[in-house]
C-alpha cells in the first residue's frame, strides 16, 4: 500500500519538485554559458513580483477580496509562485554571498515544497486512502483489519498533512527574510 | 496559527535582525571586502551613503585624489605601486565606483583589471608612452609615439593598420619604417629615402611615360613591381586594369 501511494502520488510530486530543481540548474548553467550572469542578478525582481502577485489567491481564500474565481486564482497562485520561485532560485544560485539571502532562499524552498504538497498530494492521497478503506470493507474485512491494511498509507497521509501546516508560518518567515534582503539592497545598492 | 508558533517565529526573526546589525558583513554584505578595507567590515556607512550606495565623496575622505598611486592613505610612499605611472590625477572625473568594487560578490560581475581609456583626459589619452612601454619587437622599437594610428583605445590587438592595403612590404622594401616615414610620422611617407629612388630619376621615368602627376606614389604603385599599377584609387588588380589605370594616370 505504501508502495502504491508512493508510486501513484509521491513520485509525481517528486518529479515536479525535481523539475523545479532541474530548471534552476539549467537556467543557472545557461546564464553562465552565455555570459549573461548579470541577468540572474536582476531575476529576483520579477520573481518577487510574481510571488507577491500569487498572493491574490490567499486574499481571496481568506475573503479579504471578493472578486475572482477561487479556482482560477488557485491555478494562478500555483503557476505564479512556481515560476517566481524558479526566478528567485536562479537569482539566488548565481552567486551566494550573505547569510540573510541564503536563509530567505531556504525558507522559500521549504515554502514551495509545502505548497506543492498541498497541491499535488493531499487531496489525491486522501481520496486514495479513503478508496483503499472502502475496497477493504467491501471485501468484508473488519474495521481493525482495514485500519491495519491502510496503516502505512494513513501514516504517510498524516505526515503530509503536518507538512502542509508549515506553508503559512514558513511563508511569513520567507517574507520577513526576503524583506530584510530587499531593504539591505535598497539601503546599500549603488543607485547614484 | 498557534500562539507558541507565532512567538517562536517572532523570536527567530528578531534574532536574525539583530545579527544583521551586529554582523552586517556576514549577514547582508555581498562577499568579503578587499584586504585594504577589511577594517571597515562592520562599518558599512564608511563607504555607503544610505539609499545612494557607495559614494566617491566618502572614498576621497581617505584616498586623496592627488595621492592615489603615489602615497598610501597614511601618507607613506607606495612600496609596490600597481601601475608604473600614477594616472588617477588625469581622469575626466573622480568616479571611484565606476572602476572599483570592494566586495568579492560585486567583483564577479565586473571585469577586473580593465581600464577604460575613455576616462582619461584627452591630453593624457594621447600620451600612451606615459603609461605603456613600447613592445620589444623590431617594428615597435623603431617607432616612438603615434600609437593611435594603428591601435585603438579599446584593445591593443588587433591593430587596425594593415600596411599591405597601402603598400606591400616585399623583399625589395624590407626596410626600417623611418626610411619612408621620416621622424616616425606615419601620416606621411617619402619614396626618396632610399638609394633606389631619387626625385630626378622618378621624374625622368614618369615624364618619359607622359605622366605629369607623380607626387603621390602609392596612389598607383602598391608594391615593388613598377608595372603593377593599381589605379588612382587602388581598386583594380592585374594587367588589364593596369592598362586602364595607366591611361587614366597619363591624362
Amino acid at each position: 500500500m505504501t508502495t502504491s501511494l508512493w508510486r501513484r502520488h509521491v513520485l509525481p510530486f517528486t518529479l515536479l519538485a525535481g523539475l523545479l530543481a532541474a530548471a534552476t540548474l539549467a537556467g543557472d548553467y545557461l546564464l553562465h554559458r552565455l555570459a549573461l550572469v548579470w541577468v540572474g542578478r536582476y531575476l529576483g525582481i520579477p520573481g518577487t513580483l510574481l510571488i507577491i502577485g500569487s498572493l491574490i489567491y490567499s486574499l481571496r481564500k481568506r475573503k479579504y477580496i471578493a472578486a475572482g474565481s477561487p479556482k482560477s486564482l488557485l491555478a494562478l497562485h500555483e503557476f505564479a509562485a512556481w515560476l517566481g520561485s524558479l526566478m528567485v532560485l536562479i537569482h539566488a544560485g548565481i552567486h551566494f554571498n550573505a547569510i540573510l539571502p541564503w536563509l530567505a532562499t531556504v525558507a522559500m524552498g521549504v515554502n514551495v515544497i509545502s505548497g506543492m504538497v498541498g497541491k499535488l498530494l493531499l487531496d489525491r492521497s486522501r481520496l486514495h486512502v479513503q478508496g483503499q478503506r472502502e475496497r477493504f470493507q467491501l471485501r468484508g474485512l473488519s474495521k481493525s483489519e482495514v485500519e491495519q491494511a491502510v496503516f502505512w498509507d494513513a501514516v504517510t497521509f498524516d505526515a503530509m498533512t503536518q507538512w502542509r501546516k508549515v506553508h503559512i508560518p514558513i511563508f511569513i518567515v520567507f517574507a520577513a527574510l526576503a524583506l530584510g534582503h530587499i531593504i539591505s539592497i535598497l539601503l546599500f545598492w549603488g543607485w547614484a | 496559527m498557534k500562539r507558541i508558533v507565532k512567538m517562536v517565529l517572532a523570536a527567530n526573526l528578531l534574532a536574525i535582525a539583530l545579527l544583521a546589525f551586529v554582523y552586517p558583513q556576514q549577514m547582508v554584505g555581498p562577499g568579503k571586502l578587499v584586504a585594504g578595507h577589511q577594517k571597515l567590515e562592520a562599518d558599512c556607512f564608511a563607504c555607503h551613503a544610505p539609499f545612494i550606495g557607495a559614494s566617491s565623496a566618502r572614498c576621497v575622505t581617505c584616498h586623496k585624489p592627488a595621492d592615489v598611486g603615489r602615497l598610501t592613505t597614511a601618507g607613506q610612499p607606495i612600496a609596490k605601486p600597481l601601475t608604473a605611472v600614477p594616472f588617477h590625477q588625469k581622469l575626466i572625473s573622480q568616479d571611484c565606483v565606476a572602476c572599483h568594487s570592494d566586495h568579492a560578490g560585486v567583483k564577479r560581475f565586473r571585469q577586473q583589471g580593465r581600464f577604460d581609456h575613455a576616462l582619461l583626459q584627452e591630453e593624457a589619452a594621447g600620451q600612451c608612452q606615459e603609461c605603456h612601454k613600447s613592445p620589444a619587437d623590431s617594428l615597435h622599437q623603431q617607432i616612438s609615439g603615434n600609437c593611435g594610428q594603428c591601435h585603438n583605445r579599446q584593445k591593443w590587438v588587433p591593430a587596425t593598420f594593415a600596411h599591405n592595403r597601402y603598400f606591400a612590404l616585399d623583399r625589395n622594401h624590407d626596410t626600417r619604417c623611418v626610411t619612408c616615414h621620416v621622424r616616425n610620422d606615419y601620416k606621411r611617407y617619402s619614396c626618396y629615402g632610399c638609394h633606389e629612388h631619387s626625385p630626378a630619376s622618378i621624374r625622368r621615368e614618369h615624364i618619359e611615360e607622359g605622366i605629369s602627376r607623380f607626387d603621390n606614389c602609392v596612389e598607383c604603385h602598391r608594391g615593388a613591381d613598377k608595372h603593377d599599377i593599381r589605379g588612382g584609387r587602388g581598386e583594380g588588380t592585374g594587367r588589364r586594369e593596369n592598362e586602364r589605370s595607366r591611361k587614366k594616370h597619363d591624362d
